[in-house]
């Protein structure tokens, strides 16, 4: 249950002053914000951002595309115990990256935004998609010089297993 | 040495300078209404500590919504 | 003169109201813990105060309790309402820790339990139980809630609309904009300059698919970017929330669904 306990605490803590300076994360520079969160007459409508099909509804497509197949290959690599041929393994890393870089994206909107941390949110998306880069670079390296990442999952069962049966 | 301001000090300032920017676009004979009033709104807040954050931006949203009333051409005097 | 009339007439509406007093009872005191804060004294920091009020002689509703004790305790409490009966939305505010209605919430008839009371969350505070609603007003606003046409009816009288067509505004037209679901959103409450919160995307969606309306495709326009719409991440509590029971949430999917393909 997303709790009466933190909607109370949230009550309590952040109601009279502005939201931005209690929930900002501290070591990051931020921008002045309008009073109130309010920009411009009280009569005027709220503007909303420069229409973006890539930022929208791709985004979101990307998303669910993502996930919905993550469904069938993390099913049949679990059902086959990992021997799921090299093309498949590839298919599944892949996903699994872009379906983790979208959902930190997602993050990185939310907690991050553009609207409060300016340029921090530049680098935020840079630092990720830099990390996803080298992910990129080690599910190669994983497919083409070792035994991918269902192997690579598999070894870690067996180690575990097997310290295990050694103590 | 000049005292460096806060952000929010710099905030609280230009506010100020705003709002007695905008009591010299007032009809003349009442511009000192205007800035007698603006000079006890900041004073009644004058000893406010410092360090009073939620409540200094508090004022800073509150005296924005009423600067924006008050800088309506239709208002000529105040009282 | 006219304060004591008045006086008189909220004493005499009172007895009224509790016509249904059966003899004498032990007083049943409930608690009620209620958030106080005044922009007179800006430098006190918000507090809790309690309330004693005995159920016997209160009305059912949170919202009798609380006019009860404005009338004879403490005369300062501030809140919006109007309607008393859950139609007009502007007794919204956080009781036991959900956003509903003062006017459509049950008294928790346990008095050994306290009851708290505190301003819708996550909104700049006016005065005690009173939110400013200014940014949600204004991103209504933004949605266009009105009828868009470019043609006239043939007949020049009425924009006509099948019955099918007419039944897929139910569960959407009722929304009385009470804010109780955008600010239980954590979404919204992280980005309420930009994401326009479930409340009015579910009124966008009203115009969305309304038959007789033509702007659609300008509506969608204006969804079209990361910060409107797609800041909802299905966390519903919209939905269980909602004092109407409608659901905002699913609104949201089915906009988002009908520009997923576009």
């Amino acid at each position: 249950m997303f709790s009466k306990g933190l909607m109370q605490r949230q009550a309590l803590r952040t109601l009279h002053q502005t939201g931005s300076r209690s929930l900002t994360i501290p070591f990051l520079s931020t921008l002045p914000q309008n009073p109130g969160g309010v920009k411009g007459d009280v009569n005027d409508a709220v503007k909303p951002p420069a229409p973006s099909r890539i930022h929208g509804s791709l985004h979101w497509d990307f998303q669910r595309v993502t996930s919905v197949a993550l469904l069938p290959l993390v099913g049949s690599s679990l059902a086959s115990g990992g021997d799921i041929s090299v093309v498949a393994d590839s298919i599944l890393a892949t996903m699994l990256l872009g379906h983790v870089y979208v959902g930190f994206q997602s993050c990185i909107i939310d907690y991050i935004p553009a609207r409060v941390y300016g340029k921090n949110h530049n680098y935020a998306m840079y630092l990720l998609t830099l990390g996803s880069l080298f992910a990129g670079v080690g599910i190669y390296k994983l497919e083409t010089e070792e035994e991918g990442l269902t192997g690579l999952v598999k070894k870690l069962w067996t180690v575990n297993r097997s310290t295990e049966a050694k103590q | 040495m000049v005292k460096r301001l806060s952000g929010l000090q710099r905030d609280v300032l230009q506010m100020y300078r705003q709002c007695i920017r905008q009591a010299h676009k007032k009809p003349e004979a009442n511009r000192p209404n205007f800035i007698g009033y603006i000079r006890t709104e900041f004073g009644k807040h004058r000893n406010l500590p410092r360090k009073d954050f939620s409540t200094i931006e508090h004022l800073l949203r509150v005296g924005h919504r009423r600067l924006e009333n008050f800088s309506a051409a239709e208002v000529k005097d105040i009282h | 003169m006219s304060g004591l009339l008045r006086s008189n007439v909220t004493r005499a509406a009172l007895r009224r109201g509790l016509a249904t007093e059966v003899g004498q009872q032990a007083p049943r005191l409930k608690t009620f813990k209620i958030y106080r804060w005044s922009p007179d004294k800006p430098a006190e920091k918000p507090r809790l105060q309690e309330f004693q009020v005995d159920l016997n002689k209160c009305g059912p509703m949170v919202l009798d309790a609380l006019l009860k004790i404005k009338d004879e305790q403490d005369g300062t409490l501030t809140l919006r309402r109007s309607c008393r009966e859950g139609i007009c939305g502007s007794c919204a505010m956080n009781i036991g820790g959900r956003n509903t209605l003062a006017c459509l919430c049950k008294i928790d008839p346990d008095t050994s339990k306290e009851s708290k009371i505190y301003p819708l969350p996550h909104m700049y505070v006016i005065k005690d139980l009173v939110p400013d609603l200014t940014q949600f007003y204004k991103q209504y606003k933004s949605v266009q809630p009105y009828l868009q046409r470019t043609s006239v009816p043939a007949d020049g009288k009425e924009n006509l609309q099948s019955i099918a067509d007419r039944k897929k505004l139910d569960g959407l037209y009722e929304c009385i904009l009470c804010a109780c679901c955008s600010t239980s959103c954590p979404s919204y409450w992280w980005n309420q300059e930009q994401y326009l919160g479930p409340a009015v995307l579910m009124q966008a969606y009203r115009w969305l698919i309304d038959s007789r309306d033509q702007a659609s495709k300008m509506r969608k326009e204006m969804l079209q970017n990361s910060m409107s719409l797609y800041r909802c991440h299905t966390i519903m509590n919209c939905t269980r929330t909602c004092p109407k029971g409608l659901n905002p949430g699913l609104a949201i999917q089915e906009i988002k669904r009908s520009m997923a393909l576009e």
